[in-house]
């Protein structure tokens, strides 16, 4: 007893510590909340199963959705290049100069094949296919222009096509061209719609994130208020109190995040067969894609983010109105 | 120096009609000293006491402690205040999900200390209470007079200048008080200033101790040992 009894002299002097000891034990303590925090989470995940299924499906409504618009993504640049040039010669042209012309343009590197189309052969198509023939016939001459299809080689990339654009318009028996890409802008244009419903979609389940994890800490902070009013009591500042729900928040968001992923691979896995079928029936060799390991950590960390402010939220809310008491 | 000094200080609580808790309240105690509150259920004795935790602000005049003016400290300034007061509490406050040596251990915790360095100090908190042999127990296993004096190493663990107890003695018998009181005692004579209220007036003549008697708000003084 002797050794231990506080000696007079140091009785009335609190021990200072020292800027390296606060920064090392502040450290500390944050590894300390984060492993409790954790541990207490895994040991009794039935308590808390809920706030994680509702953050993966939460999580995994937008994951789908941009995994349908990137994979949509793929398969628009797979058909990107197949953007087919046509060519329309000026009037002036020869039938002998024009053959020539496209002879030459099917000795181009990035050009599959050419087809020369005449004035006349496209006359008789079009009055064929419009059946306008009789209003043509009264036409003295023929109005259409001769014309060169120029079909680049597939999968070629969309700036390549437009170099091989520029090259083909600089020939001067070339009076206009054509780049049928028609139905592929509006495909981007779906895609473009379908990135902003993510983003939408996403800022709404983030929300409601927010929300779900927000009142779940609110739950846990209602459960320890006699703690938080000891640990006010004997100095302990907001951020310490704040620690361990935030921690709890984060592991939240993480555990939601993995899971979320967990879908994500099922859905996949569900999916990718039929739409494998489907493709082989149009003919090509198209796969589902699944979610890339990127776009997951993605998912996770935003889990995380949003488990964080959640709970920040939630404790800010919640902190000053507990106050000790005597 | 006066480790606590009140300056006409007032606290009405509620609205107009409301009487005061406290009127024009002015004491000091020196650095090291220890007194005894005394007064009548309801008299301010609490209210006394957490003005100076502030837990509560006066409604009129000036606590100072340790030469600090209350009033000027914010509002995130106010943990690190209660840093350097223990306090005890008839009602120990101890948190039964952790063991005693932990519960000991908080405030040192909170103040950012290492498990290596407060351990020994918890410890000796422990020692000088004389429950070193129930550090591994939960509180809620330990009698009332246990507990006390586990709130009361909680409150000296960080060897703070200024101690208070608010009925640190009230659920004991008179054998457990007097070993408590001892025990406050002890920690004057370390240089601690301790200021304790009590209404076991028995007690406190048999101490000879400085009493501060307060009376529906209004504070005097009685003489030592009176």
């Amino acid at each position: 007893m002797a050794d231990n009894t506080p000696r007079p002299t140091s009785g009335a002097s609190q021990t200072r510590l020292g800027r390296q000891e606060k920064v090392t034990s502040w450290l500390a303590h944050h590894q300390l909340v984060a492993v409790e925090t954790l541990v207490k989470l895994l040991a009794k995940p039935a308590a808390s199963l809920l706030t994680w299924l509702v953050i993966a499906i939460a999580l995994t409504l937008p994951g789908a959705l941009w995994m349908a618009t990137d994979n949509l993504q793929q398969l628009s640049g797979s058909f990107q290049a197949s953007g087919r040039i046509t060519l329309y010669l000026s009037e002036t042209s020869s039938d002998t100069e024009a053959r020539k012309l496209a002879e030459r343009i099917q000795q181009l590197p990035d050009v599959e094949q050419t087809h020369y189309i005449s004035a006349e052969e496209a006359l008789s198509e079009f009055s064929n296919s419009s059946g306008l023939s009789e209003a043509l016939i009264m036409l003295n001459s023929n109005p259409l222009p001769a014309a060169i299809l120029v079909e680049p080689p597939l999968g070629l990339s969309q700036a390549n096509v437009e170099t091989l654009l520029t090259t083909l318009k600089r020939y001067q028996l070339v009076e206009e061209t054509q780049l049928d890409l028609v139905w592929l802008e509006r495909l981007q244009a779906i895609l473009l719609l379908g990135e902003r419903l993510v983003l939408v979609l996403g800022a709404l389940l983030a929300l409601a994130i927010l929300l779900v994890v927000g009142n779940t800490i609110r739950l846990s902070i209602a459960a320890r208020v006699d703690e938080i009013r000891i640990i006010k009591l004997v100095g302990g500042t907001n951020a310490y109190i704040r620690r361990p729900f935030l921690y709890t928040g984060v592991w939240f968001g993480m555990v939601g995040g993995l899971l979320a992923w967990v879908f994500l691979i099922a859905l996949w896995l569900i999916l990718n067969g039929p739409v494998t079928q489907l493709a082989t029936l149009y003919g090509t060799g198209f796969g589902l894609r699944p979610v890339s390991t990127g776009a997951a950590t993605t998912l996770i960390f935003a889990g995380m983010t949003l488990g964080w402010l959640g709970a920040w939220w939630s404790v800010s809310r919640h902190l000053d109105e507990i106050e000790p008491k005597a | 120096m006066a480790m606590v000094l009140f300056d006409r200080v007032s606290k009405r609580y509620g609205g107009s009609g409301s009487h005061d808790a406290l009127s024009n309240v002015s004491f000091a105690l020196e650095k090291g000293e220890m007194a005894f509150l005394t007064g009548h259920s309801g008299a301010g004795k609490s209210t006394l006491l957490k003005l100076m935790m502030l837990m509560e602000r006066p409604s009129r005049g000036h606590v100072l402690i340790n030469n600090r003016d209350l009033s000027a400290l914010k509002k995130h300034q106010i943990p690190f205040h209660r840093r350097q007061i223990g306090v005890v509490f008839q009602n120990h406050q101890l948190l039964f999900d952790r063991t005693v040596h932990e519960n000991v251990a908080l405030p040192m915790q909170i103040a950012g200390y290492s498990p290596m360095d407060y351990a020994r100090r918890v410890k000796a908190a422990l020692d000088s209470v004389g429950l070193l042999h129930l550090e591994h127990r939960n509180p809620i296993e330990l009698s009332g007079g246990e507990q006390q004096r586990v709130g009361i190493a909680r409150a000296v663990v960080n060897k703070p200048p200024l101690l208070l107890a608010d009925e640190p003695t009230g659920n004991l018998d008179p054998e457990l008080s007097a070993e408590i009181m001892k025990l406050f005692t002890l920690f004057q004579h370390t240089g601690t200033t301790v200021l304790i209220a009590t209404h076991d007036i028995d007690l406190i003549k048999r101490m000879g101790k400085r009493r501060l008697i307060l009376d529906h708000g209004t504070l005097s003084e009685a003489s030592y040992g009176g």
